[in-house]
């Protein structure tokens, strides 16, 4: 199998004309075809790539023909291109609950999200660290738009947190990337292969874009902002940023990490080490603490940063294969249940366990859906946490020295915990007394007052299609490990060939 | 050192803005902290030669390095898209920020 190289910028190029074509031409048939279509085709040139990546290990592409010195990179590899597939599936389900909720027909909504998807892929083909900073940015602009897209005040002050987080890491990013051009001379990522193990100041320059990177990735102790803006936007949109926000951050401190270090820890590795223990224990903890379903997803979503951070901290080919794989796990098993979740809420009016109950025998479907989705999370069968948990486990064992115990007490005690709180949500929501009252949904102001709750009220069952669909991948993901954890471990061992990095990028 | 110092103080200012609960005043803030940002891109170019780069023009030797010029050219661009929108927060939010939240009937606690 071949791919020309010279095809890498049609990742970013189709959804940004799409997007474009969506403005123009406002029909829902249009609209709608492009925001479920061209998400899929990115999901199928992901997975073409990965199977070109099986041969092929590097394809690098110097956009506009310039000197590859100085012109800005394009290179897929093996977790690129996983990643480009996950996102792209992500988004095409999170699409189609946009679509049968009707916010696809809010104003520029599709525009939004092919934008938005633009940026992702742009920032995982990138080779080049400031035009890394430009496509978190064209990722994040129409972020800012979808969160607050319905205009409802909670979503404005959301909308505002959200926005104000990420412009001033933006520009502690940016500054990172001025300090590592000072230094080196080069943005280029390929040139800085393992710059940063030979010279200090590099390391500092490089750790200061980390560390932007690091709040944008939601990892304790700079984690507050995703519960307080994520649970706002509606299921559908959230599902949208579960997919993106989080994850290209975590994909960009995998790659940069891996590259500029060339495969050694940095000096401030206990640190890195005490913040993934603190993001796995502060999410499943603070699960507690919750009284409506998305909130606490939104804790679990903190607890799954820190679970990808054991890659990074670990550093072993292995560890970084075991990472990507949780990282995916954990982007189909949170979208199924935040999807389940906003199906609930559209349909009952509110996501609080006190005013929910009994909804196991209305809703058997939604019930069977969450318990599975809860059981992944916690990495119980049969479900792909198990994989997951087990991959990472197996890597610690392998490769985590003296932090080995301690990574293994934080795993086993953040699934334990998990346990508990989310059967805590389950059978508040599920068990319990019949409902008889509920707040059906109003058009302006999102809830209205209590009525009698009708007998033959269900959830469309168009509503359960895309969590049951993002529900099965995860099932897929248990029923064939073997060929996608030996994807993952090639990804993770092309992430520390730093050697072939360059001689691709660079020939 | 004067842009080292006068990077330090826009960062000083602009963190403090941002402290305050006025959204307008945030603006400010992201606005001096770009300034730095921008300022510590340009210093990455060597300020010492700063010549436009233009090569049948200036001599090599006292041409500034033209591709933090390219960063700083971008950065303004999106630091002047996401001031808009704040301001566009602002306006939409009335006095949300230093005042209380409006009687819209929303029900905040769904």
């Amino acid at each position: 199998m071949t791919f020309s190289p010279a095809l890498l910028p049609l990742f970013m190029v189709v959804p940004l004309c799409a997007a474009a074509v969506c403005v123009v031409f406002r029909g829902p048939l249009v609209s709608r075809t492009l925001l479920i279509g061209v998400p899929a085709a990115t999901a199928a040139g992901g997975a073409y790539l990965i199977a070109v990546h099986r041969t092929t290990p590097y394809l690098a592409h110097a956009v506009g023909g310039f000197d590859r010195t100085v012109a800005i990179s394009l290179v897929s590899d093996m977790a690129s291109a996983v990643m480009l597939t996950v996102t792209g599936i992500a988004l095409t389900v999170s699409a189609v609950h946009l679509v049968f909720t009707g916010e696809d027909r809010l104003h520029f909504v599709p525009s939004l999200v092919l934008m938005a998807s633009a940026g992702v892929a742009g920032a995982f083909l990138t080779a080049d660290l400031f035009n890394l900073f430009v496509w978190i940015e064209v990722m994040l602009l129409p972020s800012y738009a979808l969160i607050a897209v319905t205009g409802v005040w909670s979503r404005l002050q959301a909308g505002r947190t959200f926005l104000l987080v990420n412009v001033l890491t933006s520009t502690l990013l940016l500054m990172g990337v001025g300090l590592v051009y000072g230094v080196t001379g080069t943005v280029n990522l390929a040139a800085l292969g393992g710059a940063a193990a030979r010279d200090a100041r590099t390391a500092f320059a490089v750790s200061l874009m980390l560390l932007a990177l690091c709040v944008k990735a939601a990892v304790v102790p700079v984690h507050g902002w995703l519960r307080r803006t994520y649970p706002t936007a509606s299921a559908g949109v959230m599902s949208v940023f579960a997919a993106i926000h989080t994850k290209v951050a975590l994909y960009a401190v995998y790659r940069v990490y891996a590259v500029t270090f060339d495969g050694e820890h940095a000096a401030w590795m206990p640190l890195l080490g005490v913040a993934v223990v603190a993001t796995v224990l502060v999410g499943s903890f603070a699960t507690f603490g919750e009284r409506r379903m998305r909130t606490a997803l939104s804790w679990q979503m903190v607890s799954g940063v820190g679970h990808i951070l054991i890659g990074p901290l670990v550093l072993t080919a292995a560890a970084l294969g075991a990472g990507l794989f949780y990282l995916a796990h954990h982007v189909f098993t949170m979208g199924a249940l935040i999807l389940v979740s906003g199906a609930i809420e559209q349909t009952y009016g509110t996501g609080r366990f006190d005013r929910l109950s009994g909804l196991m025998r209305r809703e058997p479907w939604a019930a069977a859906v969450m318990a599975l989705g809860i059981a992944s999370l916690i990495g119980l069968p049969p479900l792909s946490g198990l994989w997951g948990k087990v991959a990472l486990v197996t890597a610690v064992a392998h490769g985590a020295g003296a932090w080995e115990w301690v990574l293994f007490a934080a795993i086993a005690l953040s699934a334990v915990v998990t346990l508990m709180a989310m059967q805590r949500l389950w059978s508040q929501v599920m068990w319990g007394p019949p409902m008889e009252k509920y707040r059906p949904d109003d058009a302006h102001t999102g809830g209205g007052g209590l009525v009698d709750l009708p007998d033959d009220l269900r959830i469309p069952r168009r509503l359960m299609v895309t969590s049951t669909v993002m529900l099965a991948i995860s099932l897929g993901m248990f029923v064939v490990p073997g060929p996608l954890l030996d994807i993952a471990d090639t990804a993770g061992a092309r992430l520390l060939d730093v050697d072939g990095y360059r001689a691709a990028v660079l020939p | 050192m004067t842009v080292a110092i006068l990077v330090g103080v826009l960062v000083a200012g602009g963190v403090y803005l941002m402290m305050q609960r006025s959204l307008v005043r945030i603006v400010f803030g992201v606005s001096l902290l770009s300034h730095a940002a921008n300022l510590l891109l340009l210093s990455a170019g060597v300020l010492a030669w700063r010549q436009e780069p233009l090569s049948d023009r200036t001599d090599l030797a006292s041409t500034a390095d033209p591709l933090p010029q390219a960063f700083v050219l971008t950065a303004i661009v999106i630091t002047f898209a996401i001031t808009i929108l704040v301001l566009g927060f602002a306006v939409i939010g009335h006095n949300d920020d230093t005042h209380h939240a409006p009687e819209t009937g929303e029900d905040h606690d769904a």
